[in-house]
């Protein structure tokens, strides 16, 4: 994929994300301070805006660098800082690539999951995106085949997320709640597993609208 | 409740013009919104920069220690939250004279998110950055987890050093390591009397009853570690000063700086009346005040209250003290 694909796929992604942010907005309600649909639908507008901004010879380092400011400016929330961190930290590993292949997108998934684990000082079991980011890109990393790679991600995702249930919150406002924690599913978790999902649906042959 | 504001959703963007209005000669804003404010000559060239930030609410702190032999730069959030990694960036560019950059602030969650973030931002501009928090409430962690602590008024010591060193050519490591020596052996402590008011609710932060005091409390109204009837100010002192020394370690033959801070609603003279006891529990101890700040250093809106901060003393540390600064609300000649 060389940087302009990357650019339309992202776009026809963010086309689809946030179509969940009533979801995400009303799970974060639950557990934190309820402006994570906000994040999500105010962050896809920006991050959209500034991909079809860029130069179709745009390297894939410069789409995702396009993103995470973007991303960051359209709504300085924590984890508005936490995703543009993580984007930064992925496309570092990127370096100058004209072009990246699975085993850098692998690279690049576990590197943001790093980013966020250490920024964010929390590990997998925290009950954080966390929960979501690290089965992902673990599954990412054992699965060959494009079509099977997206939805071995999505799976080990959903997984998380399911676990994330039984979880106690032990970072940020939903650490406050303590055992009245335990049952609600993770917002976080839950982000990072629709925008899989939307990348899923957004960038299959029926459904993309970006070319 | 009484406030002297207008529309309460313009209040940081009005006061910030009103401090560009008042001092020109002092400060700038180097971008439309006026969300960062930087010293009037910055970028200096060759000359580390000094970056600080965080929530609106505070004055003097973080936006009146912007100035020559203080900090460079501010990026200013609103009342009591972060400011944007963006305008923490912005500060970065307008200050950066070649030689690195010093982040200095609080330790707090969102502006520690979105200072680190800025980090990787400046990076990609090919400016290399160090952080330093402030981490001096004692009230908030045990000396365990002393980096862990809040930042309050204790790091106007660290503004005040660290702009001496930077002034004076220092590396941007050398500056760093100023700050860290600074903080590091600061400890600040404060009662809170009355609640904070938020201009955009109307409402006050907190409850706390006419007869009440609170010690240890945050400059935000964060939960203290006593709750209780309120006490003379030697009492007070007593409490404040009493744990500082212990946590610092101070003890006879040892000279220390002292700032007595007032939260926005109490009267200087009930400072003195802090410093005085505070005064005599270290004289009675052999340890000798060597510099003192009595006045309004770090504030929360109208909270009534104070914090007394103690910086143990090396030459070198009261050196860079003494050494001259200037800015709207700070002056060493």
């Amino acid at each position: 994929m060389n940087g302009h694909e990357l650019n339309l796929a992202i776009r026809n992604c963010l086309g689809v994300f946030p179509g969940y942010a009533d979801e995400l907005g009303d799970l974060d309600q639950a557990l934190g301070d309820g402006d994570l649909g906000i994040t999500v639908s105010l962050g896809a507008q920006a991050a959209l805006e500034a991909l079809e901004q860029l130069p179709s010879d745009a390297k894939p380092t410069e789409v995702v660098l396009a993103c995470a400011k973007a991303f960051a400016n359209a709504n300085p929330s924590t984890m508005a800082a936490l995703v543009a961190g993580a984007l930064l930290a992925g496309s570092r590993v990127w370096g100058d690539a004209e072009k990246v292949d699975s085993e850098m997108v692998n690279a690049f998934a576990l590197a943001a999951a790093e980013s966020i684990s250490q920024r964010g000082k929390s590990q997998v079991g925290d009950k954080t995106i966390l929960d979501a980011m690290f089965p992902a890109a673990e599954a990412l990393r054992n699965t060959e085949g494009a079509a099977k790679r997206i939805d071995a991600a999505i799976a080990a995702a959903e997984r998380g997320v399911m676990t994330s249930k039984e979880l106690q919150s032990r970072r940020g406002r939903a650490s406050w709640l303590q055992d009245r924690s335990i049952g609600l599913q993770d917002p976080g978790a839950t982000a990072y597993l629709r925008f899989l999902q939307s990348w899923k649906l957004a960038n299959s042959p029926s459904h993309a609208t970006v070319n | 409740m009484k406030k002297i504001i207008n529309d309460p959703k313009d209040f940081v963007d009005e006061f910030v013009d009103g401090i560009l209005l008042a001092h020109p000669e002092l400060v700038k804003a180097p971008t439309p919104d006026r969300r960062v404010l930087v010293r009037a000559d910055a970028p200096v060239a060759g000359k580390v920069g000094i970056v600080t930030g965080g929530g609106s609410g505070h004055l003097p702190l973080f936006k009146g220690y912007v100035g020559r032999g203080l900090c460079d730069g501010v990026a200013i959030g609103n009342v009591f939250s972060s400011p944007s990694s963006a305008q923490i960036l912005e500060a970065t560019k307008a200050v950066d004279g070649g030689a690195g950059v010093l982040y200095l602030y609080g330790n707090y969650g969102g502006d520690v998110f979105n200072f680190d973030l800025s980090t990787d931002m400046a990076e990609l501009e090919g400016i290399r950055t160090v952080t330093v928090l402030g981490h001096d409430d004692v009230a908030s962690q045990p000396k365990e987890r002393a980096a862990d602590r809040r930042g309050v008024a204790g790091i106007f010591f660290a503004f005040k050093a660290a702009g001496a060193a930077a002034e004076r050519g220092d590396s941007l490591d050398q500056v760093a390591a100023v700050a860290e020596d600074i903080i590091n052996h600061t400890a600040t402590m404060g009662v809170g009397l009355s609640p904070t008011i938020l201009p955009t609710t109307a409402k006050p932060s907190f409850q706390l009853a006419d007869d009440e005091m609170e010690i240890g409390i945050g400059i935000h109204g964060e939960p203290g570690i006593h709750r209780g009837s309120m006490e003379t100010a030697d009492e007070i002192a007593e409490h404040l000063t009493g744990r500082l020394i212990d946590d610092l370690g101070v003890t006879s033959g040892d000279r220390v700086a002292v700032l007595v801070n007032g939260m926005g609603a109490t009267p200087l003279e009930e400072l003195y009346l802090l410093f005085r006891k505070t005064h005599q529990m270290l004289s009675s101890q052999g340890i000798t005040i060597a510099k003192s700040y009595v006045g309004e250093y770090a504030t929360s809106l109208e909270m009534a209250g104070a914090s007394i901060s103690i910086l143990a003393l090396t030459d070198e540390r009261l050196a860079l003290l003494e050494s001259p600064a200037e800015s709207p609300f700070f002056r060493e000649a």
